[in-house]
């Protein structure tokens, strides 16, 4: 018998907003414990929320990409459940009407297309963060609040490959709309994986496994794979699928039961007193909808056509959000296209490992480029020696600096490059018999030498058309 | 609408995260009772043609905050009130849920 | 300067002496508040309240003071913020000298539920002073202070202004912002006040009141100057006498003293008009206002557990941690509420009570705006009797008397309307009030008609004497 797998996902998004979703204090990156929050993200009695635009903003973008129904009566409900990372003892999330309903976004696995319809976008705030020690467990609240999206998918996958693709697919999107970060192994964007499986031209779902906060796209691939052959192995010897919820070990590279679900959680939902529904302006909407971010299919339109590059060099800048934007910035300060494309491509994606590739601007001053680009252009150094400054640049020491301390700029001043072309060409008279012989070659000898003699400084171009030069008065 | 059962009181607290003596949940059951005799005033009411009053006034609001910081609690005073913390922490027993959200 | 500095302290130490006195008779203060700095801080405001000595009910936090809503839960819970509505009180120069009792969590009527135990009504030691704002009202009765922050979500300020024979005003629902202010239900909670005078109510909300950004319940529909108009007469205007209460209450005293004033009212230029709704459905007044209340407070007090703040009792583990202090620092009555509140949410439950309730508010309100096509405002006397005795009896809950009399002015809170009770009479040294809704917004009217009806009274700045 053959099965299919009938996959679903829902992810948990934080939104790229300076302060949380309900009140003014700072969404934390890394801060110390609990220097994040104000009594609202610590629920202090008499504490009431306050929503924020920046949020809203950033959902309203995601549900205009991902092709959402709007509803622009924004309305909020109570997700009641006491846990210690829960300071209210209720989760403020939509839970009745959805900001966003009914989208989709088109996947590609192996050259074919295939659409994913997405049921609904809500936005939610998130918990806190705790940390298990032998003992106890230690709560820190910056983390309680911030905004968050939840994107929940239609069961409309049907292999790892496309729930990769799906998940990608948003990640990319998200990140290209400056709605979240997407570091999927930070949690700012987190996965959980719905997955069934069914004999081929069956109808009916099968038992629903839940596997939750897989932290990477390739994660999410390797656990339904492996879910797909737990679930057929124990169908296929006469066992039943269990409803539960698992979690994947990257060790071993399977899934592990979390807890069994015993009937559905009652979260005794019901709509938030403290908020009055808030309507969407039509300036709020056209706001959002004239600034919609360029879509990775856009910038590679804009990269073949306006900027004339070749399909692999457009994939590759757009596949790399961070790198394109940093060409685009070294563009926009003077770089010549063609070059920045070639050394970002060549020279930066070569050493990226080393540097982790989020940091680009940070990691090489752009101005850098611009200026490199310069010297070479005013022929002050060769492409060999911009190699070197660029191990420099790397060092963050800039071009011109570069030249002048390692005493690098080219020599192009004609009388010392003749008396060096002099010098040469009477060190080796075979080169002026080969040369009248008609063997061209013995330029590229000749120059040689002298770049030899003056330590790689000599105008190349220069000192060749010199060589030809000397060489034809002989 | 039935009656509530000791049982289900009981239930109900524990989901709640308190707990109550037997007399305090038989004074919920007969507390109950009138409730439910109550509740036969709201029967008589007929209520299928109209929606769920949630809020006093349903005019919708256009208010959103900026997202601007507004207001960061000094450590000081995070901690002013809490029963245990170490390290700008607050500590409790070790707990072994895993996230649910 | 000095010399005002000097004035102002003197006054804030003698309204607190006077408070120490009371406290073993009225049992209404919870904390004390030290007044020096705000004496210096007033000084440099020179607020329209400039000096005044005025008193929070103690679910309203005011920053490096315990707020304890009466709670045994939050006995050690040091505000580090202060309310929005404490914010307005240091704008004009109050001087916040102590925090009044209340129901535990303001989920009561008779203000005998507080962990620091009952508040005595200071007409008769006795007696309630009802609740669940009853320390705040208490307090004003007895003179000690002139103005006091109390909170409405069924009649928590109307009420016990009616047994303490005092002014008891909540203005529209958002008219004064909730920010800060340890709810009740969040869908019916309203933050006002008690005075002796119209007047100085209709003052206070000129300063308090306003638009806060931080409570997105709060309004921002402008306020009428309330204080220039009380001195329009009764003339043209139009006196709803709400039928289905007075036709639910048998105690002649009251009805007299009711009807008394109203026909004073007339001889004013007042129209009084009949007016009553449906006897069923206001019949549904109290399951309904039951209902929902419950189902917003358990979760409103979900925060509470053990955990960031306030009362905590150790366990194993978290769960045991957050029952053993929830189950410590909740009173019987509380935890009794919450869990049918919790039923009432539950998924197949929801329709027919939460839900329902809801539907019905929805038609209590519109009967109550349907009353108002032919009049200004509504009016019927606060409670049908005065103030009960500490140790009555409960009442039989589903009388008339108790369904109908006893509650209707907690369509003040389903509508959001804005109402206020003033004293009416006395009967038997005792007070009696009378209540008055307007429509929503309009306190301009209420506040006209009340400083009127205040005058034919005769009992503008009725004071209590408590024999101490
Ligand atoms: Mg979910
Ligand atoms: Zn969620």
């Amino acid at each position: 018998m053959s099965f299919e797998l009938v996959i679903g996902i829902e992810i948990h998004c934080e939104l790229k907003t300076k302060t949380k979703m309900f009140s003014g204090a700072p969404v934390s990156f890394a801060q110390e414990p609990n220097t994040c929050v104000n009594e609202i993200d610590l629920a202090h009695p008499g504490t009431l929320p306050s929503l924020n635009k920046k949020a809203v903003e950033l959902s309203l973008t995601a549900c205009k990409l991902f092709h959402l129904e709007i509803d622009r009566l924004l309305r909020f409900d109570r997700k009641n459940y006491y846990y210690s990372d829960l300071p209210k003892g209720f989760q403020i999330t939509q839970q009745f009407f959805p900001v966003g309903k009914n989208g989709y976004v088109d996947i590609d696995v192996d050259g074919v297309s295939k659409r994913v319809r997405i049921n609904r976008l809500h936005m939610e705030e998130d918990t806190a963060k705790q940390f298990h020690r032998d003992d106890v467990t230690l709560i820190d609240f910056n983390r309680a609040g911030t905004p968050l999206v939840e994107i929940v998918s239609e069961a409309d996958m049907r292999s790892g490959k496309e729930a990769a693709a799906y998940v990608e697919k948003l990640r990319t999107m998200l990140e290209y709309g400056h709605i979240s970060d997407v570091k999927m192994e930070e949690g700012s964007m987190r996965c959980d994986v719905n997955i069934s499986i069914r004999p081929i031209g069956v109808d009916a779902f099968g038992t629903k496994v839940e596997i939750k906060n897989l932290n990477s796209v390739n994660n999410v691939e390797r656990a339904i794979e492996y879910e797909f052959e737990r679930q057929k192995t124990l169908l296929l010897s006469g066992q039943s699928v269990v409803q539960e919820t698992r979690r994947f070990d990257e060790a071993t590279r399977t899934t592990v039961s979390m807890r069994k679900k015993e009937g559905s959680v009652d979260y005794k939902y019901f709509p938030e007193p403290n908020i009055f529904p808030v309507y969407v302006s039509d300036e709020m909407l056209a706001y959002v909808e004239a600034n919609l971010p360029e879509m990775p299919e856009d910038r590679f339109k804009r990269y073949t056509h306006e900027y004339q590059l070749n399909e692999t060099d457009a994939k590759l800048l757009v596949s790399n959000k961070a790198l394109g934007d940093y060409f685009e910035q070294i563009v926009q300060l003077g770089g010549a296209v063609k070059l920045t494309s070639n050394w970002l491509i060549s020279e930066v994606l070569a050493v990226v490992d080393q540097k982790g590739e989020q940091s680009f601007s940070q990691w090489i001053n752009p101005t850098f480029f611009v200026e490199l680009f310069e010297l070479l252009d005013k022929q002050v150094i060769s492409s060999k020696q911009a190699k070197e400054v660029f191990t420099w640049m790397l060092k963050g020491q800039s071009p011109k600096a570069t030249v002048e301390k390692q005493g690098m700029s080219q020599v192009s001043d004609e009388s010392l490059l003749l008396s060096w072309v002099e010098e040469v060409i009477t060190a080796n008279p075979q080169s002026v018999i080969d040369y009248k012989n008609g063997k061209d070659r013995a330029i590229g000898f000749l120059v040689g030498q002298i770049m030899k003699l003056s330590k790689g400084k000599a105008n190349p171009a220069l000192t060749s058309q010199m060589v030809k030069e000397a060489l034809s008065k002989r | 609408m039935e009656r509530i059962s000791v049982k289900k009181v009981h239930q109900l607290a524990r989901q709640l995260m308190f707990s109550l003596s037997e007399q305090e949940a038989k004074d919920i059951v007969s507390e109950f009772d009138t409730l439910l005799s109550q509740l036969d005033l709201l029967d008589r009411i007929d209520t299928s043609d109209c929606e769920e009053l949630v809020y006093p006034f349903e005019t919708p609001t256009t208010f959103f905050r900026e997202d601007v910081v507004d207001h960061v609690m000094d450590v000081k005073d995070v901690f002013l009130n809490a029963p245990k913390a170490e390290n700008q922490y607050f500590v409790i027993p070790k707990v072994v849920k895993d996230n649910d959200e | 300067m000095t010399n005002k500095k000097e004035v102002w302290l003197q006054k804030a130490h003698k309204t607190i002496d006077e408070l120490h006195k009371l406290q073993p008779k009225l049992n209404a203060v919870v904390s004390f508040v030290d007044v020096e700095k705000q004496v210096d801080e007033a000084l440099d405001k020179m607020g329209p309240l400039a000096g005044m000595p005025v008193i929070l009910k103690d679910n309203v936090l005011y920053k490096g003071i315990r707020a304890t809503a009466s709670s045994y839960m939050l006995d050690n819970y040091v505000a580090t913020y202060d309310a929005t509505v404490v914010s307005k009180f240091k704008e004009a120069g109050a001087i916040i000298v102590a925090k009044s009792s209340l129901d535990e969590l303001g989920m009561g009527g008779s203000n005998i539920t507080s962990f620091t135990g009952p508040v005595h009504n200071p007409y008769d030691l006795s007696r309630i002073a009802g609740g669940s704002s009853g320390g705040s009202a208490a307090l004003v009765a007895s003179g000690a202070v002139d103005l006091a922050i109390g909170t409405d979500t069924g009649d928590s300020i109307r009420k016990p202004a009616a047994f303490c024979g005092i002014v008891g005003f909540k203005p529209t629902y958002g008219r004064i912002s909730r920010y800060g202010v340890i709810p009740y239900a969040s869908s019916l909670d309203h933050v006002g006040y008690f005075t002796r005078e119209v007047k100085l109510a209709a003052e206070a909300l000129m300063l308090l009141s306003g638009r806060d950004d931080k409570d997105m319940t709060s309004i921002s529909t402008p306020l009428e100057n309330v204080v220039e108009a009380l001195d329009e007469s009764l003339a043209n205007k139009r006196i709803g006498i709400f039928k289905n209460v007075l036709d639910a209450i048998d105690d002649e005293d009251t009805r007299t003293l009711f009807f008394d004033l109203m026909d004073k009212a007339k001889e004013q230029g007042a129209t009084l008009v009949d007016i009553s709704m449906n006897t069923n459905l206001i019949k549904t007044v109290l399951p309904t206002y039951y209902i929902i209340a419950n189902c917003e407070a358990t979760a409103n007090h979900s925060n509470l557990d053990g955990v960031r703040f306030g009362t905590h009792e150790d366990g194993e583990s978290l769960e045991e941690i957050m029952t053993n202090t929830r189950t410590k620092g909740f009173g019987p009555l509380i935890r009794k509420r919450f869990v049918i509140g919790s039923y009432g949410l539950m998924d197949e439950n929801q329709e027919l009570l939460l839900k329902k309730a809801q539907r019905v508010r929805r038609k209590l309100v519109e009967a109550t705006e349907k009353m108002f096509e032919s009049v200004d405002v509504i009016v019927a006397p606060a409670s049908s009797h005065v103030a009960p005795k500490l140790n009555d009896p409960s009442i039989d809950q589903l009388s008339d008397k108790y369904l109908v009399a006893e509650n209707y002015m907690v369509l003040g809170n389903f509508t959001g309307y804005p109402s206020i009770t003033i004293p009416m009479g006395m009967k038997n040294h005792l007070p009696l009030g009378i209540n008055l809704l307007s429509k929503g917004y309009d306190e301009k009217t209420l506040l006209q008609i009340a400083y009127q009806l205040e005058k034919l009274t005769g009992l503008k700045g009725l004071k209590a004497k408590v024999e101490l």
